[in-house]
């Protein structure tokens, strides 16, 4: 209720004629699903032959880039050019993927080295969600809105990011990141609307995630989140792949046969989910190599150490999560259509697992239903999602130390400071190298950024007061603020990751692909620019009518003279000086809307008095 | 590098306030808790994706309050500091006074007996209900302070409660499987 007071006129919600188009989209390590709202059910949008999941593999070739399944079958004959779970290299370090034979890598950024010269990963990512939302566009004939976009839970900061910029690389407006395995739940939650305490077991192509969340009144809170970032069916694979190679003796393998062996061996894994025993036929791996036989038991056996691990992170994350038992297990990724996987799971906590919903479409379902919602296209007094941060984020200290600022499963949005000080006499500058992880040492985490603090006036050691504030978004994204009490100097960084790519990158590709566009294109977002401010003007313009009592002169006559820029701007065609002007005209407003929202604290707490509180006298 | 400070950044905010509570230290949990979704559900930015600037940022900076508040609010010895400083009191200087020697005696006995305690032992369990006992009077001690004033009582408790914390962790590490 409260949040209609707030609501500015014009932006929401949209009545039933003029529903947005909000997508929600799994960008994962194998495939790729986009899913919208569609007049109150969830619907996963397939592409021309009918098939829903894209395949995450794009070949840059020296004619054409193709994604999907296009791609996909170029995999065996130009290896070089076809790149697949490239979700394995975003906002990562080519450093820790030493030794990989394929794909071809370049360091710094890391790239892959393709006939295209060398790509991204984000570039990849970007390529695969713009395949999306073309599909969106032309199977609905509407303009998306927007999108929210699915990670893993255990993605870090460096890797949010770097979705963040692949989708901003396509064109899409992202509405959330969300988390995979949260995701799941909202799917499952919202059509069944269960209260309690639910384990989301998300074994994917690539990826590993166990979070323990819980439900309640429409709030979804996730308790803890762990897994593994290396641990998914691929894996399973590679089991067979050795256990064929150790009983034919095949050894030195060139990529295409690797490629079809692997191929069978994915096709055997599957076959294995009906069948108690299946054959590989390897002729076309080896000629004149004999069949394989592999039993489910077998299967089992073979890979019962990946189970294991799986299960050990999964009882991890209920330690972290401070619960004994789950009330439901819901289970997510192709992979856990292995029947091994679906009774350890069920076993270990002790529930018979959720499955109603395809595991492959899942995540997609639950990311639309958010998208739907964030969008404006419901009242949304029925969902709220909660999340943390999944890994401790903190600065480096004498001695090679991490002092923890934020402890991981801390609920986001988050700002929590630290007090520092100098260590040596007269020191005037302090680097501040902002890590994320679990360990002690600086070395053993990920360090996410390096910035320098200085003007500090020449003091005794120890004297100095340097307040380091941590700021992390609903999305799990880091903005770090250093400021020295005594001068006020400061310094400010919103966390670019060390190993991906700089804002100006990404503003060239942006540029290059607009000039690519050509006029429609610019003709399109200048209108949208203008719509965008045509709203905040209307809003700050109601805002002021009813509240303007909570600016002083000054304030307002600061936000007056904002509004006059962007009106004087949106008389232009120069769309880069209209976006800046929406920009500073959005920050002026910041006060204004802080101390109206602070005004509503009442009328919104008065609400929980009423309805939950029935009873109690208000405090 | 930069050196940890033994200070804190003060309080920005009045959490009771926040969640218009009496600041007692008596809270009735369930209550908050429904206040907390109530604040969240109408101010977290989810509910401000498609409005300016302006609102996204006030709205992500109050929900970061929200769930600031909360964290304090719900747990005793974060709530107890919470209520101390805001009452006037100064916690570095009240975390640096010398403690009641009879409870430092007892806090080292206890660590001694955790750490020579063989895991799962029946003895392990005694031992941690002795330390919960500890707690309790601290807890008791913290309560009665708040009700009749008495702010220095309150603030040795709250210093009690925060050794008794550093052991309850020792104990739960110790705890867990090689």
């Amino acid at each position: 209720m409260v949040l209609l007071q707030i609501a500015e006129p014009g932006v929401n919600p949209a009545g039933p004629s003029e529903r947005k188009l909000a997508l929600g989209i799994d960008l994962g390590t194998t495939n790729s699903l986009v899913a919208h709202v569609d007049g109150g059910s969830v619907s996963v949008l397939a592409d021309d032959e009918g098939l829903a999941c894209l395949p995450s593999v794009v070949h840059f070739g020296a004619e054409a880039v193709l994604v999907g399944k296009p791609a996909e079958a170029l995999a065996v004959s130009s290896p070089r050019d076809t790149i697949a779970s490239s979700k394995r290299y975003l906002g990562r370090d080519a450093a820790e993927f030493a030794g990989s034979k394929y794909p071809e890598l370049q360091e710094d950024p890391l790239a892959f080295v393709t006939s295209r010269g060398s790509v991204t990963p984000v570039e990849v990512a970007a390529e695969i969600l713009q395949t999306l939302r073309r599909r969106a566009e032309q199977t609905l004939t509407r303009r998306v809105e927007g999108a929210v976009i699915t990670v893993p839970a255990y993605f870090d900061d460096s890797q949010r990011l770097a979705t963040r910029q692949a989708a901003e690389l396509s064109g899409l407006n992202v509405l959330r990141l969300l988390n995979e395995p949260t995701a799941a739940a909202v799917a499952y939650g919202l059509d069944s609307r269960e209260e309690g305490v639910v384990a989301v077991y998300d074994l994917g192509g690539g990826t590993f995630d166990i979070s323990i969340l819980r439900l309640e009144r429409g709030v979804f809170e996730v308790l803890a989140t762990g897994g593994d970032t290396s641990l998914g069916g691929d894996d399973f694979d590679e089991r067979i792949v050795a256990l064929v190679c150790e009983e034919r003796e095949l050894s030195d393998l060139d990529h295409s046969q690797a490629r079809r062996l692997l191929q069978l061996a994915r096709e055997a894994k599957e076959g294995l989910t009906e069948a108690d025993e299946v054959t590989l036929y390897l002729d076309s791996v080896a000629a004149d190599t004999a069949p394989v036989v592999v039993s489910r038991q077998q299967f089992n056996s073979l890979c019962e150490d990946l189970i294991l691990r799986s299960l050990e992170a999964c009882r991890r994350c209920l330690a972290d999560a401070g619960v004994a038992e789950v009330d439901q297990v819901v289970l997510v990724g192709g992979s856990t259509r292995m029947p091994v996987i679906a009774q350890a799971v069920g076993d270990l906590f002790a529930r018979q697992p959720l499955d109603t919903i395809d595991p492959d479409q899942v995540v997609a379902m639950g990311a639309a239903r958010q998208a739907d919602l964030l969008v404006g296209n419901r009242d949304a007094e029925d969902l709220l999602l909660l999340d943390v941060i999944p890994l401790s984020l903190g600065v480096e200290t004498y001695g090679g130390l991490v002092e923890r600022i934020v402890p991981r499963n801390t609920t986001i949005p988050v700002a929590r400071a630290q007090e520092f000080t100098t260590a040596r006499d007269g020191q005037t500058g302090l680097v501040v190298h902002v890590v994320q992880g679990e360990r002690e040492r600086v070395v053993d985490c990920r360090s996410l950024a390096r910035f320098e603090l200085g003007g500090i006036p020449p003091m005794v050691a120890g004297a100095a007061r340097i307040e380091v504030t941590f700021q992390v978004d609903a999305d799990g994204l880091l903005e770090v603020t250093a400021r020295e009490a005594t001068t006020n100097a400061t310094a400010h960084v919103v966390v670019r990751p060390a190993f991906g790519l700089a804002d100006e990158d990404i503003a060239a590709m942006l540029r290059a692909s607009y000039e690519h566009a050509g006029d429609d294109m610019r003709a399109r977002q200048l209108a949208e620019a203008l719509v965008e401010a045509e709203q905040l003007i209307a809003g700050i313009e109601t805002a002021l009518a009813k509240d303007g009592d909570l600016l002083d002169g000054d304030e307002r006559e600061y936000l007056n003279a904002a509004v006059a820029r962007l009106v004087a701007a949106s008389e232009g065609s120069d769309i880069e000086q209209l976006r800046e002007a929406v920009d500073a005209t959005g920050q002026a407003s910041e006060t204004l809307a802080a101390r109206r929202m602070d005004r509503s604290i009442k009328t919104a707490l008065g609400g929980v008095s009423i309805d939950i509180l029935a009873g109690e006298s208000p405090s | 590098m930069p050196v940890v400070a033994d200070g804190r950044p003060g309080v920005s905010r009045d959490y009771f306030d926040l969640f218009q509570l009496q600041p007692n230290f008596d809270l009735d949990l369930d209550e908050l808790a429904a206040r907390f979704r109530s604040l969240q559900r109408t101010f977290h930015p989810d509910r401000f994706a498609s409005q300016g600037a302006g609102e996204k940022r006030a709205a992500a900076q109050l929900s970061a309050d929200i769930n600031a508040g909360y964290r304090i609010l719900k747990d005793p010895v974060a709530r107890a500091g919470f209520m101390l400083e805001r009452l006037g009191c100064d916690l570095k200087a009240l975390e640096r006074e010398p403690v009641d020697g009879a409870f430092l005696m007892r806090q080292m006995e206890l660590r001694d007996a955790v750490q020579a305690a063989p895991r799962d032992a029946p003895a392990r369990a005694a031992l941690l209900a002795q330390v919960q006992g500890l707690e309790d009077l601290a807890i008791a001690a913290l309560r009665a302070g708040f009700q009749t004033n008495d702010l220095a009582a309150a603030g040795v408790a709250w210093v009690q409660l925060l050794y008794i914390g550093k052991l309850k962790t020792e104990v739960a590490a110790s705890s867990e499987p090689a």
